[in-house]
This record gives structure tokens, sequence and C-alpha cells, in this order.
């Protein structure tokens, strides 16, 4: 499966809302940018994860909810959540 | 004729003969002494590679010798007037070439000046030296690079920067020039930890580790038996270590790619044997636990008799595992090389450690990336204490999925690059300890001020140095 920027952040703004338990329409896009990651972690690796060390190109979603900016990265393979809390997540 | 006249007769018929005969015994001893010099052997020169074959004017057999070629129509009769008037002699005519004749001459004449001379003549096409062909002395005598049939050798900036695209001449590995001492083997095994490995890609098919037939199937006693006919998938357990992301296929092609195939690009191995291990998944990510079951794969495999000796691996993480590196030291004590990417955080692993690269385990090479010119990549993690020395690592083309090639920046692909630079080394000699292999690698550098207080080495792998 390989994901478009639209997949990566309906799939980003879903999760959001589960997470924050709000409605996914108070979820707000206040941007997605296309950028290069340090691994092919998006450079939000978890816990016991070992990363390819190359350049990855993806998108740098950021979503807005009651005034607050919560992080998000993807890139055709996979969404993640960076520093939700001080953690990094696989959605 | 009279009674008077006989006997003074024979007195001279027998003078004449005896002078005949003298002359024709001197012209027997002059024919020997001809072959004689004909058959002594040119000095022995030390093997030599391809490619350097060099003219060379220096090692004449003590006297000037030329090429003369006649013009259509100039007679034998001719020829040996000419030679004979300038005190020269036809030495050998060569038949397939009417007109051309080797000529010695007898005047001990310069040959510079002898073919000056033949050349004003109206009877002469052409007139040149007999250059020796000598193949240069490949110990004392500098090597000639050697390049490759590759048709996208030039976009290669890691192993011969011409300065292409803006890059610094000379800004590379000097692998045309470790080319001419060797171009690796199909004895050394590099096992490269990672994505899997296209194994069916055109320029990578002909140097993929295969299990050989006399090897029994890997088994390990809470997986099984698995049939590592192409290596081993650690995350599934299985026997297909085939690559569904494209980033360890992409560091397999930067170590091995099959050289001078006339397809894609050079490996810095031409020959090599690529064991593909399978760890990490489709989005480039994997698990500790997989990448041990990886890494006791591979020391297995080298119990059981295979040549693996060096481990690539371009990846890691900031997490700390002790069991990932008591592993690691199990490489070490069965002689295995471990050459990691310091990682792509532009941090200093002096201060926030990046792991594997950073764990103090005697075979362990961290690896940091440098750009077309020679500078730090801005990404690159660095290090005094605990990144061992640089390579190329930005804009490296390589292999890819689907018998493509990509270009791709990281850490990630300048460990492999290292990895390939010690592989050569073993090729070269193999009897190395892994000590002596990390050694030969960190003390074979182009020192650079940008890497000053930046890596141990302070420099950047130079292979030619590695393999001298």
């Amino acid at each position: 499966m390989s994901l478009t920027k639209e997949d990566a952040l309906s799939k980003a703004q879903k999760d959001l809302a589960k997470r924050l338990n709000v409605e996914e329409s108070s979820i707000k896009e206040k941007s997605t940018d296309e950028v290069d990651f340090p691994d092919m972690a998006l450079g939000a690796g978890t816990e016991d994860e070992m990363s390819g060390q190359m350049l990855t190109r993806g998108w740098r979603i950021r979503l807005d909810s009651a005034g607050k900016t919560f992080e998000y990265r993807a890139d055709k393979n996979q969404v993640r959540l960076f520093n939700f809390k001080g953690k990094n997540y696989k959605i | 004729m009279n009674r008077n006249n006989f006997l003074p007769h024979v007195a001279l018929a027998l003078v004449l003969i005896l002078v005949a005969a003298f002359a024709g015994q001197l012209r027997r001893w002059q024919k020997q002494w001809k072959s004689q010099v004909r058959i002594i052997p040119a000095e022995k020169k030390h093997p030599a590679t391809i490619d350097e074959i060099a003219l060379t004017d220096s090692l004449h057999l003590g006297r000037p010798e030329i090429l003369v070629r006649f013009k259509p129509g100039v007679s034998e009769e001719t020829i040996d007037r000419i030679t004979s008037q300038l005190n020269d002699r036809v030495e050998d005519r060569i038949e397939n070439a009417p007109g051309l004749d080797a000529i010695d001459d007898l005047d001990n004449e310069d040959a510079t000046e002898l073919v000056a001379q033949y050349s004003k003549m109206p009877e002469v096409e052409y007139a040149e030296e007999n250059y020796e062909i000598s193949l240069p002395d490949a110990v004392e005598g500098p090597l000639v690079p050697v390049l490759p049939h590759d048709p996208q050798f030039s976009d290669q900036w890691a192993l011969s920067n011409e300065g292409q695209r803006g890059g610094k001449k000379g800004a590379d590995i000097s692998a045309p020039l470790a080319w001419a001492t060797t171009t690796g083997s199909d004895k050394v095994v590099v096992a490269v930890l990672d994505s899997g490995v296209d194994y069916n890609h055109a320029d990578l098919v002909n140097n993929m580790w295969v299990r050989p037939a006399n090897l029994p199937p890997y088994h390990d006693d809470d997986l099984g038996i698995i049939d590592d006919v192409n290596g081993f998938d650690a995350i599934d357990n299985s026997s297909d270590p085939m690559d569904d992301n494209g980033h360890g296929t992409h560091c397999a092609g930067i170590i091995g790619a099959e050289g001078s195939n006339d397809i894609g690009i050079a490996g810095v191995d031409w020959k090599v044997q690529i064991m593909p291990l399978k760890f990490m998944n489709a989005g480039g990510f994997g698990t500790t636990k997989d990448a041990i079951e990886a890494i006791n794969y591979v020391i297995e495999r080298k119990k059981a008799g295979v040549n693996v000796r060096i481990i690539s691996a371009s990846w890691g993480s900031t997490q700390k595992s002790r069991a990932l590196e008591d592993i690691i030291r199990k490489a070490y004590e069965e002689g295995i090389l471990f050459v990691a990417a310091a990682g792509n955080a532009s941090t200093n692993n002096d201060r926030a450690p990046h792991f594997p690269s950073s764990y103090n385990v005697p075979n362990v090479v961290s690896v940091a990336a440098l750009d077309r010119n020679d500078q730090l990549a801005s990404f690159s993690n660095y290090g005094p204490k605990s990144v061992a020395i640089a390579a190329p690592g930005v804009d490296i083309l390589s292999t890819w999925l689907g018998n493509e090639y990509e270009e791709k920046s990281g850490t990630s692909m300048a460990t492999p690059v290292v990895a390939g630079v010690a592989a050569l080394v073993l090729a070269n000699e193999p009897g190395l300890t892994v000590d002596e292999l990390k050694k030969k690698l960190l003390t074979s550098v182009d020192k650079l001020d940008s890497l000053n207080g930046k890596v141990t080495s302070g420099g950047r792998i130079n292979a030619a140095k590695a393999v001298e």
C-alpha cells in the first residue's frame, strides 16, 4: 500500500481525534509540508526500533486542536505521531 | 692452359676456396650470434593488471633498431643497397606486411636520427623506432588507474570524483587506483543486514551469496530448519530475504554491484559475495530482536565455514541495547567486522550516542557521511571519540528495486562504502585479523580539515591506500 499526502492527512486527523477523544471535524490542518526526514523512521523512531539511516522524503503534517499543535510525519509507507507527551507512535 | 701455368692456378684456386670457406664460417658465426641475441628473454616483470600496458623506449637490447616501411614496388635489392650504404642491415622482413623491414644500425647510431634519415628517403613510406612493449613494474612503478565498463560509472562521484555536478575533483575514495591492485574476490562474503536485497537485480545477481551445496540448511534450536539458499529473513524467520523497501538493495549495490559488466554501475568490489539478511520491513525499520537474530545467523554461518568477514549495518537508533552489544561482541570474537552508520541527526555521538555505531566493541567501525566537496554532510552525526571514519554519503547512485537505480543520501550510504573497501582489503590480504583489518581502514585515510575534531581518524577512507 502506498500512501498519498491526502491519505496520510486523513489518517493523522482520525488518530488525533481518537487520542484526544474529540470530534474529527474539530481537528484542523495547520500545514502540510514536503520535507526530508533524517531516517526511515522519519526521525520519530519508537522504543526498540532500528531504522535505515537514509534521508527519506515525506510530509510534515501539523494539526491543530483547541489551540494546541500536534505534529505527524508520514511518507508513502507510514504515518507517525511525533513527540506526543514525550513519545513517538507508529499509526 | 699450358703446363707452366697449372700449378699457380691450382694454388690460387685453393686460396680462393679457403677464403670462401672462412667467409662462410664467419657468416655462420654471425648468424649464431644474432640468433643468440634474439632469444635473450626480456627482463622478467612483475605481474600487472589490464590497461597497464605501456610503450617504453628505454629497454633496447643494446642497439638502435627501427621499423621501416618501404613504398610498394621498392625491391629487396634496392632496400639492401640503401641499408648497406648506411652501414645498416635488414634484420627481418615482415612477411605479412610487404615492404616492412626491421633494420639494425651497425654504427650504433641514435634511433631517432636513424628514423629521421630513413623518413626523408623517397623510397620510404614511413620509419619509426622499434619501441619495446613492456608491462610496467607493478611493484616499483606507479599504478595505472583501472576504469570499469559500466554506463553510469561517471555518475559515481564517490568512486571517482572528476568534479562532476559541482563536486571537488579528487574528493573520492580513489577506487580506480585501488582496482589496479584488486577488484575484489568472490571468496569474501559481506553480510548486508538490512531490508533484504533484491537478489535478482541484474547488476547484483552474479555477486550474491548462495548457500553452497555442501553446506546444510540453517538450523536454529528455536526456529528449526530454514532452507537459507539465498540468505535469511529474520522478520518471518524464513529463507527469503527479498527486499521490499529498496534500502538494502541500494546498500548492496554500493558494496558489490558487478563491475565492468556493461550494466548500470560498479560496486566498490567488482567481485564479492553479498549475503542478504532481512530484519527491516517495507517501511525501512525493524526491531532490535530481529537484528540480533540476523547477526546470530551470520555468526553461525561463519562457524559453519562461510567466509563471512564483514557485516554492513546501515541502520540504528538512540536506544541502547545490551543484548545487541553482546551479539556484536560475539561477532568480533568470530573475526567479523561490524561497519555501522553514525546516524543522520547532525549531532555529536560522543555526547548523544547512536547505536549500534557507538558501542565500544573493537570490531565496530562507525561511519560519518561526506558530500561531493569533502565536507561533512549537513545531516551526518560525528564524534571525535566515537565516530571512526568518513565516506561519501550524499547523492550516491546505486541499485534499486525492479532493476532500477536511484540516488540516495545518508550515513546509510557511507557505511557500505567502508564495508566495500574492507572487502577489497580482504581480497588482497585474506589472512588479516579483524583488528588488523580495522586498523588498516582507519590508517588508510585522506586527512581532511573538514573532519578535524569530527572523526577519530580525521579522514575520508581511501581504497587505494587500504590495498597498498
